[in-house]
């Protein structure tokens, strides 16, 4: 070993010479948080399909009312109680408007003598279930809307202040908090409905009485944490105003979790109306909600399963597609929390 | 060189947590000392001592519970108009301790330093905003490719000093360096502390030094302070803290630094500081004293003998 060393000429030990200027150089291309997070995002392929499944919903919700001539409440007693026909699907036995009506195979569509296709059947009053179930999907979405826009304005607002303020403000508005969840939910609707009509009207309400309070407890925990940062510290000492330092360090900071729990309040809110207006508390009919379709479908589910099957399963898919998105764009947001 | 002119004065602060509770912390108590222009005051003490209290509350974080503190004449605490504490907040800037939690991390380099700028209109236009970063980015040895980063992409070092440009940016005349460097790597902290230096030399500055690696004190301050439980125990030019240490405290700290000599290390003996060997009296005022010239010690009357005697 040793002689090798011996060998080695004095001409192989130069200095070698440091720019400083290279040291500190960053190969890696700069990507900011969001870039980096969706990057991640994309690598997850279910909330990948999520997002697609969602944007199909949105979509099927606005255009799928129209893609029939019905009504969302048009009656129709003559055609009652069709199965769902698809044409393309027929030939192969699935939806091809046969029944089993006392035993035997009959094609309803035939003996009641409909020439139009109902895609997913038609209720007890003839009204066509893919109109009805579109129009509910949109209750669906607009529950979403409003208890996301809820969780975003009040809960991250109240959240914030108290936190940002603390001292005697923060004791005052969490014993607020505390007050208001000791109430159960579903008592604050059954007093609403005692006072209003029940309808959409009051479930927002209701949502937007105690919905906001999960976001809330997160965004003062987050403010707490991030409040007496030294980069806030920092911002303090070159005179930053509140405002400034709000909108320039606290909110960029906190904004993923932000999103993160809205999309887990979505789906809660979308169930929370579904089930309020399955137990009757909630849209009444005419009107079409996800809930009240299920509700309706529940009371046949022997004899024509599927008015129960229709809403039950988009109900399901965009529960678990806003779940699902929630996950990833946790994961994508936090990758340490990944376990 | 001797430095005369007084910056700042700090008279009786005090900085009380939970004032009247249960849990009332003395974190700064009764603390007095003057900063003269152009020096480095070092200022040291074990963990939660009250060091870092002591700066934040000259630079207004905290309001302090009680006592003074004067900025070239000007009180810090009382109430003031908001230009007047903008004009404050340009003098005086701070350095905090860790570097992954001093940048906003959804910020790039480039605002961050700006913000100062931003906030103080420094720049008249996007231009000159973007001339000044990189100049500052320049000035602490990073280069203006750097400036559209963001901080995650930075090492302990380089975020140090992008902390340091930031305090910069608003031309301060005075800066409170809280631990710069006692999150860095050995190699790393010679770095800072060189730059630290050189600023001050290229710009004047007044450096108020908060750190507990005593060597590096030692190093770039002119004067230390050394403080105990919330109190200023020693205060006096580096070296004659060095050579006449005269508090308990102050030696129990010494005795604490290694020595890269075997020789030495062997005989080295770890003094243990008790507070009950002052065994102050009810009656006896504790106070500062000058024992030696510019050299100040928490003592009593009958301990201000002793030393002198001892140290004369």
């Amino acid at each position: 070993m040793t002689q090798q060393y011996d060998k080695l000429s004095p001409d192989a030990f130069k200095p070698v010479k440091v720019n400083n200027k290279e040291a500190e150089q960053i190969a890696k291309p700069s990507l900011n948080f969001w870039q980096d997070a969706w990057l991640r995002l994309r690598k997850n392929k279910a909330a990948v399909v999520s997002i697609f499944v969602l944007f199909l919903l949105v979509i099927m919700a606005f255009v799928g009312t129209h893609l029939t001539s019905h009504g969302v409440d048009e009656q129709e007693l003559s055609r009652a109680n069709l199965p769902p026909k698809i044409s393309w699907l027929a030939p192969i036995g699935i939806a091809d408007g046969h029944a089993k009506v006392g035993g035997k195979d009959v094609d309803l569509y035939a003996q009641k003598n409909v020439k139009e296709n109902y895609w997913f059947g038609t209720d007890g009053l003839g009204r066509d279930m893919f109109t009805r179930v579109w129009k509910g999907t949109q209750i669906s979405l607009l529950i979403a809307v409003v208890a996301a826009l809820i969780d975003v304005v009040i809960g991250v607002a109240y959240g914030g202040i108290s936190a940002y303020y603390g001292g005697r403000v923060d004791d005052i508005m969490q014993r607020i908090v505390e007050i208001l969840y000791g109430i159960p939910n579903l008592v604050i609707v059954i007093l609403m409905i005692m006072v209003m009509e029940p309808g959409i009207t009051a479930i927002i309400i209701a949502i937007a009485l105690t919905g906001w309070i999960g976001m809330s407890r997160i965004v003062r925990g987050q403010v707490l944490k991030f409040k007496n940062q030294e980069f806030i510290l920092a911002a303090r000492t070159l005179g930053a105003s509140n405002i400034r330092i709000i909108f320039k360090h606290l909110l960029p900071n906190i904004l993923a979790i932000i999103v993160i729990n809205t999309m887990f309040t979505v789906p809660t809110a979308i169930f929370f109306e579904a089930f309020l207006s399955f137990i009757g508390l909630g849209l009444q009919a005419p009107n079409a909600s996800l809930g009240t379709l299920i509700n309706d479908g529940y009371k046949n589910i022997q004899f024509q399963p599927y008015i129960l099957a229709a809403p039950a399963v988009v109900l399901s898919i965009l529960m678990i597609a806003f779940n699902l998105l929630g996950d990833g764009l946790r994961d994508a947001f936090d990758p340490k929390m990944k376990d | 060189m001797k430095p005369t002119e007084k910056l700042l004065q700090i008279k009786h602060l005090k900085q009380y947590f939970n004032e009247g509770k249960a849990n009332e912390v003395r974190a700064v108590d009764d603390v007095s000392f003057d900063i003269y222009k152009g020096e480095t005051l070092g200022l040291v003490g074990e963990s939660g001592c009250g060091k870092s209290t002591t700066g934040r509350t000259i630079i207004r974080l905290y309001d302090a519970t009680d006592g003074e503190v004067l900025y070239d004449g000007i009180s810090v605490h009382s109430k003031k108009s908001k230009k007047e504490l903008k004009d404050l907040n340009r003098k005086m800037q701070m350095i905090f301790q860790d570097p992954y939690a001093s940048l906003n991390p959804r910020m790039k380099v480039m605002d961050i330093i700006a913000e100062g700028i931003d906030i103080h209109g420094l720049a008249k236009n996007d231009k000159e905003r973007k001339k000044r970063v990189y100049d500052l980015l320049e000035t602490v040895g990073l280069n203006k490719e750097h400036a559209n980063r963001y901080p995650h992409e930075f090492s302990g070092g380089q975020r140090q000093r992008i902390g340091i440009a930031r305090a910069l940016a608003v031309e301060p005349e005075f800066i409170i360096a809280d631990e710069p460097i006692s999150a860095l790597d050995v190699s790393i902290q010679a770095q800072v502390v060189n730059l630290l230096k050189e600023l001050q030399e290229e710009k004047g500055l007044t450096y108020l030094f908060i750190a507990h690696d005593l060597s590096m004190v030692k190093y770039i301050s002119d004067r230390i302070g050394v403080m105990y439980f919330g109190k200023l125990v020693e205060l006096a030019p580096a070296e004659d803290l060095y050579t006449h240490a005269m508090h308990p405290y102050t030696q129990s700290l010494l005795s604490a630094i290694p020595f890269p000599d075997p020789n030495y290390e062997r005989t080295r003996v770890r003094k243990i500081y008790d507070p009950k060997v002052h065994n102050y009296q009810p009656d006896e005022e504790v106070k500062m004293h000058e024992v030696r010239p510019n050299h100040f010690v928490y003592c009593s009357e009958k301990e201000l003998e002793a030393l002198k005697a001892e140290h004369l």
